[in-house]
C-alpha cells in the first residue's frame, strides 16, 4: 500500500493561498510604507519656506538657529525672533498671520522634528560648526526647500563613513558619541 | 491556478488586503515617534537649550546645611552634587541630598491651595485660588490680631535654618505670639543643654574629626545620622587615610552596631542608658592615673571618686579591663576626642550623659585644639535660634487642650508622625479650630489641616543657611531657586508675608527674597572689602554669592583658659535612666535609630530612598526589627517572623530581622517608614517606632526621651518576606574574604611592610 501527500496537500491547497496571500500583503505594505511614506518631509504647522529665508534672502543659518555653534542642539527661533521681523515684514500674509497667533496667545509654534537622532547619539552641533562643516552637509540644500525635507539616512554607517574620510581623531571610538 | 474558484478568490484578495494593512502598520510602528521642536514664546534670559548650568544652592533634606551645586538643562534640575566650595559639604552629598531631585518631581506633591471639604481628617479637600485662600486663612487671623489675642495663634516648625526661622519668629512676633514652637526629632536638643552646662556656650562646637587620632563617640552615628555626616565623613575618611604615616582609631559605644560602628575599629556595646556612666568611669581613670595636670584636679578627683572602674564595669556591662585600656588609649592620644549623640543622649539623662562626655574632653586637654572640640565664632547672622523641642510641642498640646489655640500653623512639621501617640496631640489637633498646613506634601498632619497653603520645595525657594556646627569659621550660605515652580505652590515665606499683611500685622518686605537679601546687607556691612573692591558694593557681593553659594570668614576663635565653673564640676553626676515598663513585662529596651535613608521620615515618599538598600541589613522597601540570635532562638523566631512590638504605650508590627550585633535584652528599630499619608511611596509600609515611644522628657533639655522605652515582643504566627540585597551575610567557610594578620603580610621575599601601629 502506498502512502500519498498528495490529497492532503489538495485540501490545504486554499489555506495555503491565503496564508502566502496574507504574507505577500503584508510585505507590500511594509515596502508602500517605506517607499512611499517615508516621512521625510513631515507636514509642519506653518508652512514655512526655508527657499524665501535662506535662498532669496540670504539669511545665514545661524541667524535663527543662534545655539548650534555653542550647543549641542541648533535650536528652533522663538516666537519672538519670528515676530521681530514679522510684525513689519509681509504682516498681511495669511502663514504670517498663524505666526502672529501664536504670538498672540503667547504660545510656542509646535514644529516637527525633520532631523531626529535616538537618545542613545550625542550629537553636538558645536564641534561640527567649529569644524566648519557646512550645514548643507547633512541637511541638504535647504535654501532652494519650500519644506524641509530630511535627505541623510542619519544612520551610523553615515556618520562613519564621514569620520573616516576626514580623519577625525576619536571619530570612530564607542564613547565619542554613545555617552 | 487556472481552477481557482470564486470563493477561494475573495479569500485570497481578502488576505492580501489585510496583510498590506498590517505591513504597513509594521512599518509604521518600526518609524521614530513623531518628536516636536517647541520653543519659548520668549526664551529666558541665559538660556541655551543643551547647554547646562550648574547652580549653587542649600540643600534641604536635613538640617546639616550642605551646599550643594545643581545641574540645571533647559530650566529643568537634572542632578544635584555637593558644593566644591562649601566647608561643610566640601562637594561631597550624602544619599538623601542626591535624592532632592524627586521631592522637586515628586508626584504626591500638592500642586496648589486646598480647603477641606466636608469633615476635616477625611482626606477630602477642593482645590480654591491663592487669593481665596490666603483671604480665608486671614479672615480668621486679623480679628485676634485685632483683639490682641494673637497669642491664641500658634505655629509648629520643624526648624528652619537661617532667616527662614527668622521670619517664622518675626511674624509671630507682628502677630502679637510667643508661640513658636520648633519641634525637630533628630535635633540634638541634648547636646545644645549639655554645652550651655558645661561651657556656657549656646552652640554646637566644631567636632575636628578630621584631625583627631582617637575618637570615643557614646552613641553619635556620626558617619549616618548625627549633625552633619557629610561633614564627619570628610572629616573620618582624612584622620584614617588622609594624612602620612598615622591612622586615627574610631571607638563606638553604643548598644546595636550602626553604620558607623561597622566603620569603627572598635565596637563596644554598654548598657543602654550607661554609657555617661561609663565616660565618667573614663574620667575617673583619667583624673586618679594623674594623666589630668590642671589646677582644678582636686575638685575633679572629689567629683569622680565614686566611679570607680569596678562599679562601672558592673554597672556598664563593659568588662573592667576594657575601660582601663579605653582610659589608657584616651589619655595618651595626642588628639583624642569624644562625643556623644544619638540614643545615648536621648535617655532621661541624656544631658548629663553628654556633659560627662564633655568633661572627658576638657579632661584631655582638647578644647579649641586641632583634632579637638573647637567652638565658632558667633556667626554674622546671629546664632542658632534653638528649638523649643519636644517641650514646645506638649505646652501645645496643654494650650490646645485648655482650647487656647485657635489657629495652628504646620511649617514643615508633621508632629502626628514625629510626636509619640501617648503625647496626646491627636486629640489636641481635635481643639484646634482652625489648622494651616505650609507643607508641600500630604503628610499625616497635613492630611488633618483645615486649609493647605502648599509650599515650594528647597529647589523652588530663596532661603539661607548658617550650618551649625560650622567648621572652626562662620559660614553662610545662599540658597536660591535653580528652577522655576512647578507647580501652583508658594514658598512659605512669602505665604507668611502674605498672611501677615492680609492680618494687619505689618512686616516690612513684600517677599521672602528680599527678606534673605535684607539679612545679608546687615552681613556685608559686617565685612570689609578693602582688598576686595569688587564686592564692596552689595549687588557685586550679592552676585559673588549666589555665584559661589557659599560664604565665610576667616575670623577664628581663641580659646584660652577655659575651665568649667566649680559647681559645674561639684554638679557632674550620672543618675541612671529610667525606662517605662517595668522589666519583667516588658524584656526589652527599644532602641530606635535615625534611618540613613529616611532621616526622621522625611524621605519616606523618594522611591530612591526606598530603594537604597539600608547599609547595615541590606533591606530595601521596608522596617524590621532587630533581634540578637541568641535572643530570637530563645523566643523561637526567625527572619520574617512578624512580631508585635508592644510597649506600655502601644503596639507596632515588624518582622524580625535577626542581628547578630546588638545586644541580647535589646531590640533596634529603624525609624522612617510606616506612615499612614504621605504619598504613594511612602504610605502603608512598615510601622513606625516613634508611635509607641514613652512621652517621657529629659528635664534639663526638653527633649524628647525616646531612647527610654522597654517593650515586649509577641510572635503573631504571621510571616512576611524581608527584601534584602544579597542572600546570606555569612562566609559559611567559603572563605570569601580572606584576612591576614599585619605581621603576616611581606613582601615578595622582603621584609614585613612595616605598619605604624598605634599604641593602644
Amino acid at each position: 500500500m502506498s502512502v500519498s501527500i498528495v490529497p492532503t496537500l489538495r485540501v490545504l491547497k486554499p489555506t495555503f493561498l491565503i496564508v502566502g496571500g496574507g504574507l505577500a500583503g503584508l510585505v507590500l505594505g511594509y515596502w508602500v510604507n517605506v517607499l512611499f511614506f517615508p516621512g521625510l518631509t513631515p507636514t509642519q504647522p506653518i508652512e514655512f519656506s526655508h527657499k524665501i529665508h535662506a535662498g532669496d534672502n540670504e539669511i545665514p543659518c545661524q541667524y535663527c538657529h543662534i545655539y548650534a555653534r555653542r550647543s549641542t542642539s541648533a535650536g528652533v527661533p522663538s516666537v519672538a525672533k519670528c515676530v521681530g521681523c514679522h510684525e513689519n515684514v509681509a504682516a498681511d500674509k495669511p502663514q504670517i498671520r498663524l505666526v502672529m497667533n501664536y504670538w498672540n496667545n503667547q504660545e510656542p509654534i509646535p514644529w516637527v522634528k525633520v532631523h531626529d537622532l535616538p537618545d542613545f547619539v550625542h550629537f553636538p552641533h558645536k564641534r561640527h560648526v567649529a569644524a566648519e562643516i557646512e550645514c548643507q552637509t547633512c541637511h541638504g540644500p535647504v535654501e532652494t526647500m519650500e519644506v524641509v525635507t530630511r535627505i541623510a539616512p542619519l544612520q551610523m554607517g553615515w556618520c562613519l563613513e564621514c569620520h573616516r574620510a576626514e580623519n577625525v581623531v576619536h571619530g570612530t571610538d564607542c564613547w565619542t558619541c554613545h555617552k | 491556478m487556472a481552477n481557482i474558484d470564486r470563493r477561494d478568490f475573495l479569500k485570497l484578495i481578502g488576505a492580501g488586503g489585510v496583510g498590506a494593512g498590517a505591513g504597513f502598520l509594521l512599518a509604521d510602528s518600526i518609524k521614530h515617534p513623531v518628536e516636536h521642536l517647541i520653543p519659548y514664546p520668549v526664551p529666558p534670559e541665559e538660556y541655551s537649550p543643551g547647554i547646562v548650568t550648574w547652580y549653587n544652592s542649600v540643600c534641604g533634606m536635613c538640617s546639616a546645611g550642605c551646599g550643594i551645586s545643581v545641574r540645571i538643562r533647559e530650566g529643568r534640575a537634572k542632578k544635584i552634587e555637593g558644593n566644591p566650595l562649601h566647608p561643610v559639604s566640601q562637594g561631597a552629598l550624602c544619599a538623601l541630598g542626591q535624592a532632592g531631585l524627586q521631592v522637586l518631581y515628586n508626584p504626591d506633591r500638592i500642586t496648589g491651595p486646598l480647603q477641606v471639604s466636608g469633615e476635616r481628617g477625611a482626606g477630602t479637600f477642593a482645590e480654591l485660588t491663592w487669593d481665596d485662600a490666603l483671604r480665608s486663612a486671614a479672615g480668621r487671623l486679623a480679628p485676634l490680631v485685632e483683639s490682641g489675642r494673637g497669642d491664641r495663634v500658634w505655629m509648629l516648625s520643624s526648624g528652619g535654618g537661617g532667616h527662614l526661622g527668622r521670619l517664622q519668629r518675626e511674624f509671630m512676633d507682628a502677630l502679637g505670639s510667643q508661640n513658636l514652637v520648633r519641634y525637630d526629632f533628630a535635633h540634638p536638643q541634648t547636646l545644645y543643654a549639655a554645652n550651655r552646662r558645661f561651657f556656657g556656650e549656646d552652640a554646637l562646637p566644631y567636632y575636628d574629626l578630621k584631625n583627631c587620632d582617637y575618637l570615643l563617640s557614646f552613641g553619635a552615628d556620626y558617619l549616618g545620622t548625627w549633625i552633619s555626616p557629610v561633614l564627619h565623613s570628610l572629616g573620618f575618611g582624612h584622620s584614617r587615610q588622609g594624612t602620612e604615616g598615622s591612622r586615627g582609631r574610631f571607638v563606638q559605644i553604643e548598644p546595636r552596631l550602626s553604620l558607623t560602628g561597622a566603620s569603627a575599629d572598635e565596637w563596644i556595646p554598654a548598657r543602654p542608658g550607661t554609657e555617661g556612666l561609663l565616660a565618667l568611669g573614663l574620667a575617673h581613670q583619667l583624673v586618679a592615673g594623674g594623666a589630668y595636670e590642671g589646677p582644678d584636679a582636686d575638685a575633679w578627683n572629689a567629683t569622680l571618686a565614686s566611679y570607680g572602674s569596678a562599679r562601672v564595669a558592673a554597672e556598664t556591662g563593659v568588662p573592667e579591663d576594657t575601660v582601663k585600656r579605653l582610659a589608657d588609649a584616651f589619655a595618651h592620644h595626642h588628639s583624642a576626642l569624644a562625643i556623644g549623640g544619638g540614643a545615648a543622649a536621648s535617655h532621661r539623662n541624656g544631658v548629663d550623659t553628654l556633659v560627662a562626655v564633655n568633661a572627658l574632653n576638657y579632661l584631655a586637654g582638647n578644647i579649641g585644639k586641632p583634632g579637638g572640640l573647637v567652638f565658632n565664632p558667633a556667626p554674622a547672622a546671629g546664632g542658632s535660634p534653638g528649638q523649643e523641642g519636644y517641650r514646645g510641642a506638649l505646652a501645645l498640646i496643654e494650650a490646645a487642650g485648655r482650647s487656647e489655640v485657635e489657629v495652628l500653623i504646620l511649617s514643615d512639621a508633621n508632629p502626628l508622625y514625629s510626636l509619640p501617640a501617648a503625647a496626646g496631640f491627636e486629640a489636641a489637633l481635635q481643639q484646634i479650630p482652625l489648622v494651616l498646613s505650609l507643607s508641600s506634601f500630604m503628610d499625616e498632619t497635613t492630611a488633618r489641616a483645615d486649609l493647605i497653603l502648599p509650599s515650594h520645595t528647597y529647589l523652588e525657594s530663596w532661603g539661607d543657611d548658617f550650618p551649625e556646627p560650622g567648621v572652626g569659621f562662620p559660614v553662610g550660605a545662599v540658597s536660591q531657586p535653580v528652577v522655576a515652580p512647578l507647580y501652583n505652590t508658594r514658598a512659605s515665606g512669602d505665604t507668611l508675608l502674605a498672611l501677615a499683611q492680609q492680618s494687619g500685622a505689618l512686616l516690612p518686605w513684600a517677599s521672602m527674597e528680599e527678606r534673605v537679601k535684607d539679612g545679608w546687607r546687615a552681613i556685608h556691612a559686617r565685612g570689609s572689602w578693602e582688598d576686595e573692591p569688587e564686592l564692596q558694593d552689595f549687588d557685586g557681593f550679592w552676585t559673588a554669592l549666589l555665584e559661589s553659594g557659599v560664604w565665610g570668614e576667616t575670623a577664628h576663635r581663641e580659646h584660652t583658659g577655659f575651665s568649667p565653673a566649680p559647681e559645674v564640676i561639684d554638679g557632674i553626676g550620672m543618675p541612671s535612666a529610667e525606662f517605662s515598663g517595668a522589666a519583667q513585662s516588658y524584656p526589652f529596651v527599644l532602641h530606635p535609630y535615625l534611618s540613613q535613608t529616611f532621616n526622621d521620615g522625611r524621605g519616606a515618599n523618594l522611591p530612591w530612598m526606598q530603594e537604597l538598600a539600608d547599609p547595615m541589613t541590606a533591606v530595601v522597601y521596608g522596617c524590621w526589627v532587630e533581634v540578637n540570635p541568641k535572643t530570637a532562638a530563645r523566643l523561637g523566631l526567625s527572619e520574617g517572623d512578624v512580631v508585635e512590638v508592644a510597649s506600655p504605650h502601644g503596639q507596632i508590627r515588624a518582622p524580625v530581622f535577626v542581628y547578630p550585633a546588638i545586644m541580647p535584652d535589646v531590640v533596634a528599630m529603624p525609624i522612617g517608614q510606616g506612615h499612614t499619608e504621605y504619598g504613594r511611596y511612602a504610605k502603608g509600609r512598615g510601622a513606625n517606632p516613634i508611635q509607641i515611644l514613652t512621652p517621657e522628657m529629659e528635664p534639663e533639655s526638653g527633649a524628647l526621651a525616646w531612647a527610654g522605652t522597654r517593650v515586649q515582643l509577641t510572635k503573631t504566627g504571621e510571616r512576611a518576606k524581608l527584601v534584602h540585597t544579597g542572600g546570606e551575610s555569612r562566609q559559611l567557610g567559603r572563605n570569601i574574604i580572606q584576612t591576614e594578620g599585619a605581621g603576616d603580610v611581606t613582601h615578595a621575599g622582603g621584609p614585613a611592610i612595616p605598619i605604624k601601629v598605634v599604641p593602644s
